[in-house]
């Protein structure tokens, strides 16, 4: 084998607005964002006027549908109109593979393994996170000018493109869902009495959301917002404030006991240190929209044990290092019981990875209604390709996904590979759920009934319509 | 306080007279004689009145029927006994004089009157309406000198000695006493508590108390009150009285020093152990007092400062393991000010009266008497007041849950609170975990009385004082709050309530269920209302889901929820349905399996305008074994026939 194997890469991303500049010879003028840099001005401008090409083309067929993708040989194009005259195009360099047959090598382009589906979600995210932290293009444009408007674009997407993972995007990238933590009635309710409890006094903060871990408990705002900071949470804010507590964990300093430090909660945006803070600190701005326009918020994030609180602070809202002690002072006591009752059901309920036999059947669960989604085929939540079943499996699923309208409000589709998986996935009362199993020589009546089983132990309470 | 089984009400007796109580410590308030309401404790407005103390007229208090003797000139100028109400019932009777009379006391029928002039001997006489008919008497062992006598049941008369007490069965008809029991035992004084018929029997001043049981025709000791030993106690310190049903000593001891002074109070429980000290009660005073109890809480006058203490014992204060140590509940207040009317010169004129006065006598449990203005009161607790004087909700509540007439002062108090500008949710939890406490151990006993015995099982006994279900909070908490401006309020109020329900383990009741739904609804908080049906909050229920439904044009997460629920509710019947109105005719046809209704799946089919599908559904009865015949011989269904063979006629040929 030869050693030219490559993964999905970007090849480029640009923003563009062809109203910026209508004059010929002037088409630099309506990029707005170009990666990478190392790129010279002719190849932007030359990409640019392709991908402009291509859009006034397709639009003369079917002019209340833009076109969303392009296939050719070696990569794969994506484009997306967030905004009136604003287009973002992603381009994908295919995975490659070295091949060799009667004795010549050759490269293999492996076209299949990139899935549109799966990439307009990658470039839809690419705006939504944008947007989240820095509102509208349009926004920005109405109130100061376009120059300032690619600073923040440049500055931001800059450092973006950077943590994106691009090889191990897959299913769980186009439900872009929020994990749930399963809990009892009773200390669910002491989370809702806790957030209560804030919200009252502090009347500046508009909504909570409290995660467990990776896993959402509570979210007062509307699941299309949470989704994106979901992931912000998720795969940036987070990790490094998890890194950074176990470098500090190991070893204390200046602390008496390393306990007492662990036990008393801080905020991650905002102050981090209380005492020793003059300023508020960076307190992130973030837009939220939905039908009665912008709604702007501060996001301060405060972290205690292993819960994570978001408090939502209506963004009129004058921040002062006062109000970060006082809400300090109100959660901190009222937190830990409610962290450790947590704990407690949690270890009740773990199933160490030990126990699930690896042929069992893995799965993944997406609800449209509140984006929820749960997956046993994914080891972990950080994009590492760290999964449980084949890759082709998990492909298999991104295309039942894309056809999964043909189902209609309740129906199965199931696919047997050459390697002896089967793939199955099932429509039902507004959910979706995808399994996988590897059974030898199984028939299909087996396989249905080892699903049916599946869906009664693991989804027991909710409705599926009858097959 | 003084407790004789009959007492002359003389100032000498009536506030427990220390030699060295000192008054100067005690810092006297100046009361604001306008501003009453914040008075928890007010006597009542009818008072009994009486012939007041003369030098010819003595009065006496009977504690066991409540009575109030007047005696005048020794009886012969007559003798009038009123009950304890002031519009009772009136006896009107002559006596010889045979002597100064110690103690009188009509039998608990009213039947006898028995009679003490001198140490050794009790006279009785039959009452006969109003005429005083025969005599006879009883003597005491030579050497012994009568203490006090009692009525002990209705013919059933004990006489307190020195010596001992001796019980006698009366026999008025034959106009004799026959002994019943008796037991020896040195007396010093004595206690008698009618309510539970026990006496304390005091010897070596004070510090040995003897419990006695004098209940049917036998005495019984029980355990000696375990007090500190060789500590003295006066007659006048020691009050018998019943705390939660259960009998109790409350024993006044005033300390040395700078420390001030205790009620100890000792339990006397059923189960035969001594009663040992189980609470303390933190004057932070010294001087003269006087104790009565109402509604289970203690009072404690302070005569010197004018005012009271209020005590609940069941309240969970510092506990040293054995002993629960109590300061009062609400800051010290006077009883509210009162007045009488007397005859003036012209009119009749209102006469304030002197509150805490040295006149002033009490007995249990909440009776207070000035001799000299001829007065018995009641004393009444005003536990709205109360409540206003307590800061604590969560002690409030605690308080309140345990008085009779607690339930609308405490919805009262849980109203106001819940009003206010910001309700302090924590310790609106508290309460409401106090209320559920009670509640869920009513709802226990309610669900063992219908498994165990149906019928016999006695209600009355085990239901609480106060019993705030869900209903009561739903009418007169959840339904006062206006609801349009408050809906966030309501909501967070609720599940205020329903986490406290939830730690009980009470299941919630569906208008609770259906108050939160809707109030999510009208906040258009759908987020919020699918979080809670995902974490089990709201119960399961048809009507719930028939209202998630409903709900259903609103956000289509109503109609995703409403399903799973009819789906864990096993109710194939109303999926059915659901799945017909959302024209999923074939997945209604599945789930129906052998009980479909041909007609009903045929009219959607055909009104789907889907030919596929009415052709589905139609092959599907014709092939079925059990629908074949029906499609047969029901007229009903030909038309269908009759519309599919039009439709597929040209395909078909």
């Amino acid at each position: 084998m030869g050693a030219l194997n490559q993964d999905v890469d970007i090849q480029n991303f640009f923003i563009f607005n062809s109203q910026l500049c209508p004059k010929e010879g002037e088409e630099l003028k309506k990029i707005v964002y170009y990666y990478p840099p190392s790129d010279n001005t002719e190849v932007q401008v030359e990409n640019v006027g392709l991908v402009e090409g291509i859009i006034q083309f397709t639009q003369t067929f079917n002019p209340d549908s833009p076109v969303k993708s392009l296939h050719t040989g070696k990569q794969r194009q994506l484009f997306l109109q967030p905004e009136r005259d604003f287009w973002i195009v992603l381009t994908i360099a295919l995975p490659v593979v070295t091949k060799v047959k009667e004795n010549t090598s050759f490269i293999e382009y492996l076209e299949e393994d990139v899935q549109d589906n799966v990439y307009e979600s990658v470039l839809r995210q690419l705006y939504d996170m944008y947007r989240l932290f820095w509102g509208t293009f349009q926004h920005t444009l109405e109130q100061s000018d376009l120059g300032t408007l690619m600073t923040k674009i440049e500055k931001f997407y800059n450092a973006y493109l950077k943590t994106l993972r691009m090889a191990h995007m897959d299913i769980l990238t186009v439900f872009k869902g929020i994990q749930y933590l399963p809990l009892d009635r009773h200390t669910f309710l002491k989370i809702q009495c806790f957030v209560n409890d804030v919200e009252s006094n502090m009347e500046y903060i508009a909504h909570t959301a409290f995660l467990y871990n990776e896993h959402v408990v509570w979210s007062g705002i509307e699941p299309n917002d949470m989704q994106t900071i979901y992931q912000y949470l998720i795969d940036q804010l987070l990790p490094a404030n998890v890194e950074a507590e176990l470098q500090g964990g190991s070893m204390p300093r200046n602390l008496q006991s390393p306990f007492t430090a662990l036990r008393r909660g801080r905020f991650i945006t905002g102050p981090s240190n209380l005492k020793q803070a003059k300023t508020v600190g960076k307190v992130p701005k973030i837009y939220l929209f939905n039908e009665d326009g912008v709604l702007e918020y501060y996001l301060v994030v405060y972290r205690a044990l292993s819960a994570t609180v978001c408090f939502f602070v209506k963004g009129k809202t004058e921040l002062t290092l006062d109000q970060f002690k006082a809400l300090d002072e109100h959660i901190n006591p009222r937190l830990s019981p409610i962290v450790n009752s947590i704990a407690d059901y949690c270890s009740k309920q773990v199933v160490s990875p030990s126990n699930i036999q690896e042929s069992s059947p893995k799965f993944i669960y997406f609800n449209k209604l509140n984006l929820a989604c749960k997956s046993t085929v994914h080891l972990d939540n950080k994009h590492t390709g760290n999964v449980a079943c084949s890759a082709d499996s998990l492909r298999i699923m991104a295309d039942m996904k894309n056809t999964s309208h043909f189902l209609g409000p309740s129906g199965e589709n199931i696919v047997k590979t050459t390697n002896d998986y089967w793939v199955f996935s099932k429509t039902s009362n507004l959910r979706e759920f995808y399994i996988v199993l590897q059974q030898k020589s199984a028939s299909l009546i087996s396989i249905s009934e080892e699903v049916k089983r599946l869906c009664e132990s693991e989804l027991e309470g909710i409705f599926f319509h009858p097959m | 306080m003084a407790t004789l089984p009959t007492v002359v009400i003389n100032t000498r007796q009536v506030w427990d007279n220390r030699e060295n109580s000192k008054l100067s410590e005690v810092v006297y308030k100046q009361r604001k004689m306008s501003a009453f309401s914040d008075c928890y404790l007010e006597l009542s407005d009818d008072p009994v009145r009486f012939e007041p103390i003369n030098q010819l007229t003595n009065v006496f208090f009977d504690d066991s029927n409540k009575d109030v003797f007047t005696v005048r000139s020794g009886g012969v100028m007559g003798v009038v006994v009123k009950g304890p109400k002031e519009n009772g019932k009136v006896l009107n009777f002559r006596m010889e004089d045979q002597g100064t009379v110690l103690s009188i006391k009509l039998s608990l029928d009213h039947k006898v009157l028995a009679v003490q002039r001198n140490n050794t001997s009790i006279e009785f006489m039959n009452v006969n309406k109003e005429h005083l008919v025969v005599e006879y008497s009883i003597s005491c062992k030579r050497n012994a000198s009568i203490l006090g006598f009692v009525w002990s049941d209705i013919n059933e008369f004990a006489v307190i000695t020195d010596h001992g007490v001796e019980l006698y069965t009366v026999i008025p008809d034959k106009k004799a006493l026959k002994q019943l029991k008796s037991t020896s035992i040195t007396v010093q004084w004595f206690v008698w508590c009618p309510r539970n018929n026990i006496a304390i029997l005091a010897s070596s001043h004070g510090s040995q108390l003897q419990p006695v049981a004098i209940k049917q025709g036998s005495i019984s000791k029980l355990p000696k009150v375990e007090t500190e030993p060789r500590r003295m106690a006066l007659k006048g310190d020691v009050t018998l009285s019943t705390l939660y049903g259960t009998a109790a000593v409350l024993i006044l001891r005033h300390q040395s020093g700078p420390h001030t002074a205790e009620v100890h109070v000792h339990l006397l429980n059923v189960s035969g152990q001594s009663p040992v000290k189980a609470h303390v009660l933190k004057l932070g005073l010294s001087g003269r007092f006087a104790i009565n109890v109402v509604d289970d809480l203690i009072l404690v006058h302070h005569q010197a400062s004018s005012s009271s203490q209020i005590f609940d014992i069941a309240l969970a204060e510092e506990s040293d393991g054995s002993v629960r140590y109590h300061t009062t509940v609400a800051p010290m207040k006077s009883l509210k000010p009162t007045s009488i009317t007397l005859p003036g010169l012209v009119e009749p004129q209102s006469h304030a009266c002197e509150l805490y006065s040295p006149n002033w006598v009490v007995f249990q449990p909440n009776i207070v008497i000035d001799a000299k203005l001829g007065c018995l009161w009641h004393i009444k607790l005003r536990l709205s007041e109360l409540c206003q004087q307590i800061k604590d909700m969560s002690v409030c509540t605690q308080l309140a849950l345990n008085r009779t007439d607690g339930k609308p002062v405490l919805l009262t108090l849980l109203s106001d609170a819940i009003k206010a500008d910001k309700p302090d949710m924590n310790k609106l939890q508290e309460s409401f975990n106090h209320i559920n406490l009670v509640y869920r151990d009513w709802v226990d006993r309610e669900v063992q009385n219908q498994s165990a015995c149906p019928a016999s099982a006695s209600k009355n006994q085990s239901s609480p004082r106060v019993l705030i279900d869900q209903n009561a909070m739903f009418e007169e908490i959840f339904q006062t709050m206006s609801a349009d401006a408050d809906l966030l309020k309501i909501e967070r109020v609720l599940v205020c309530y329903l986490t406290s329900l939830a730690e009980y383990g009470v299941p919630v009741q569906f208008n609770l269920n259906k108050l939160l739904v809707s109030t999510l609804a009208r906040q258009n908080k759908f987020n919020a209302l699918q979080q809670l049906l995902q974490y089990g909050v709201i119960t399961d229920s048809k009507p719930l889901a028939v209202l998630l439904l409903s709900l259903g044009n609103m956000h289509s997460s109503s109609t995703q929820m409403a399903l799973d629920m009819l789906a864990r509710l096993k109710a194939n019947d109303e999926i059915q349905e659901v799945l017909l109105s959302e024209h999923q005719i074939l997945s209604a046809l599945k789930l129906a399996k052998d009980e479909a209704n041909p007609r009903k799946f045929l009219t959607a089919a055909k009104s789907s305008g889907d030919p596929t599908l009415f052709h589905s559904v139609l092959y599907y009865f014709r092939n079925h074994p059990k629908f074949a015949s029906v499609l047969q011989s029901d007229e009903r269904l030909h038309t269908f026939i009759n519309d599919y063979n039009e439709m597929f006629s040209g395909s078909c040929a």
